[in-house]
């Protein structure tokens, strides 16, 4: 293990040997902690992410219907409301949320393991397949986005998984590209000549010496790219071509409420989904910013854009 | 020279977009059943239509030879007939492309005349009310859903207020006639401009705050502040040049994720343009209006692409093109 210890160029070089690995994570918590609101976006996705899992077996049956409490604004009994058929908004928001919270994370790991192992060859292997390679990527950059998934997902038909895919298949590039320009450089370093001294094969080599190195701008990548895919995810069902009736995420039941919040003037139908997505992705942008500060203390301070 | 360097970087798109032309195909092939499938599905059409259908269009050949053909048709301009309403779909296309074009155009000219300004502000009274503020929306715009900050708007200035109309691009009840003409004009594309340029505003913003943050940090700043030079022509002239090189970039790689946007501000407002015939045209399977859509979209990515680089080495002497 001593060989990552060298590559993590901790600048605290006067730490006890041996504790380097575990003092760097240690330091990128410190760090992390310092950034308040990235610290409440991670406490706000927590809650929620509880809530989601745990909430709709709390609360009354989101498809139960009940004629007799249609389209009621909030009050105690229904703090969110519930639309023309009755339904509890507040607990179709919660299953909702589940839906779109595990479509946005089963996709971001998609993207991650494609996006690592692409970026991973290419980066290792260079030469001719990392120009073929990145070729693929530039390919991938250039395509419409969102066109491609409302395409994929109207041909194949809205399932869990054709809906990650879609947006994984958008997503990868990024990831990829990161781990490739670490891995051209980390493969140059001295303790990945030794390792391959003693005989390590590739495969050891790129598994333990060298991606663990690589890792830190892909978990921000990934933060970021939480935020992205729930943002996809809501559009397509937005426009009515993701999960289909009675089963509604987030943009879906924007999507459901639209006549009833513009003709009816019933509000609470349309506020309350698209103020979750809205504090869920403002929660992920800020976890992401506050993971870029703490891992690479050089953006820290002014720089305010994604990357 | 810059020339050479326009040169080549056209040349390299050109692979570039036969990459991109192929994928797209290729996606198109993996609808379950093929391109008819929907067709086929409705008891109305007997196989053997189906099979002359699959005739015309050239659905039984060989992949390669199907690709090449549609690629013949798209440099000699026959894009192919709409399966769903049998007009040419160069045709199809040509009448909505302008909509979004101006939606887009619109949006993005607000973006600009919003972000530049405010992000200037903020970056010359860093840590002000004013600073904080401006970033603290740009954070939140950056998270909003359009359709939602659509959806709000129109509670508010449809339902509530009543002062602009929900859908479509003009009043269809009533004729309008000189000056009530052109607000009818005008007052059907505020929200839908509001709502696509939002996204590109937030990010704008920030950029022009962190790329001018960073010039007047810089000592030629300094020294010409030390010159006695008004505030203003600091800003303006010996910052706001310096700065303006990474926004420009930013700014032109947004065009296409507007353009792209403009598929659900045109379906929040109903309004016909190339966005809502995309998402029509997905429901139905009507591959040749598909993938003409797609195509020009694509190319309008490599474009303003290509465009941003060629830019970036013009205002920066700096760059080599080498």
């Amino acid at each position: 293990m001593s060989e990552v210890h060298k590559a993590t160029e901790a600048p605290g070089a006067s730490e006890p040997q041996g504790e380097n690995t575990r003092s760097l994570r240690a330091e990128t918590w410190r760090q992390f902690r310092r950034h308040r609101l990235a610290v409440g976006g991670l406490v706000v996705l927590t809650l929620l992410t509880v809530a989601v899992v745990v909430g709709p077996w709390l609360l009354s049956d989101p498809y139960l219907i009940d004629a007799r409490a249609s389209d009621l604004g909030p009050t105690l009994a229904h703090p969110m409301g519930t639309d023309e058929l009755g339904r509890d908004q507040l607990a179709r928001v919660l299953v909702g949320g589940r839906l779109t919270l595990a479509v946005s994370a089963a996709a971001v790991l998609v993207a991650l393991v494609v996006g690592v192992a692409v970026g991973a060859v290419a980066g290792y292997a260079g030469g001719l397949p990392d120009n073929a390679l990145m070729r693929v990527v530039d390919v991938f950059y250039a395509l419409p986005g969102l066109f491609i998934v409302i395409l994929l997902v109207a041909l194949i038909g809205p399932s869990f998984w054709t809906i990650v895919t879609a947006i994984a298949v958008l997503s990868w590039m990024n990831t990829a590209r990161l781990v490739r320009s670490s891995f051209l450089s980390l493969k140059e370093k001295e303790f990945v000549e030794a390792a391959r001294t003693i005989g390590a094969s590739n495969a050891r080599i790129v598994s333990r010496h060298i991606l663990p190195n690589a890792l830190s701008p892909v978990i921000v990548s990934a933060t970021l790219g939480v935020a992205n895919a729930i943002l996809i995810e809501s559009s397509l069902s937005f426009l009515g071509l993701g999960f289909q009736p009675p089963e509604a995420t987030w943009g879906g039941m924007l999507s459901e409420s639209k006549s009833a919040v513009i003709t009816l003037g019933h509000w609470w139908r349309g506020l309350f989904p698209g103020l979750m997505i809205f504090i869920t992705v403002l929660s992920a942008n800020f976890v992401g910013d506050g993971l870029r500060d703490a891992l690479d203390p050089q953006s820290a301070g002014s720089k305010g854009g994604r990357p | 020279m810059v020339g050479p360097f326009v040169v080549r970087r056209m040349l390299q798109a050109i692979p570039l977009l036969f990459g991109i032309s192929i994928l797209i195909f290729l996606m198109l092939q993996m609808a379950p059943g093929g391109p008819l499938a929907s067709g086929e599905a409705q008891s109305a059409i007997t196989p053997e239509k189906i099979e002359r259908l699959r005739g015309q269009y050239g659905l039984d050949d060989p992949l390669p030879i199907q690709y090449l053909n549609w690629l013949g048709g798209l440099m000699t301009g026959d894009w192919g007939i709409s399966y769903d309403t049998g007009q040419p779909v160069l045709q199809v296309i040509t009448e909505r492309l302008p909509t979004t074009l101006v939606l887009t155009g619109l949006a993005f000219a607000v973006s600009l005349l919003i972000a530049i300004p405010v992000g200037i502000i903020a970056a010359t009274r860093q840590y002000s009310m004013f600073d904080y503020a401006s970033t603290g929306l740009s954070f939140a715009g950056i998270a909003t859903p359009s359709f939602w900050f659509g959806l709000m708007l129109l509670y508010v200035f449809s339902f509530q207020l009543d002062w602009l109309p929900s859908s479509g691009l003009t009043d269809l009840r009533e004729d309008h006639v000189g000056l009530a003409a052109v607000w009818d004009r005008i007052s059907h594309l505020i929200m839908p401009v509001a709502v696509l340029a939002l996204i590109a505003t937030a990010n704008l913003a920030r950029y022009v705050r962190a790329s001018m943050l960073e010039v007047l940090g810089q000592d030629y700043v300094r020294t010409a502040r030390g010159s006695g030079l008004p505030e203003r022509v600091v800003i303006v002239q010996h910052a706001g040049k310096n700065a303006s090189i990474p926004v420009v970039t930013i700014a032109t790689l947004m065009v296409p994720d507007l353009f792209l946007g403009a598929v659900i501000t045109e379906t929040i407002f109903s309004i016909p343009g190339m966005g809502a015939l995309f998402v029509h045209s997905a429901e139905l399977r009507d591959y040749p209006v598909l993938l003409g859509i797609l195509v020009i979209a694509a190319v309008l990515v490599v474009i303003t692409n290509l465009a941003a680089d060629v830019l970036y080495g013009f205002l920066d002497p700096r760059i080599s093109y080498e």
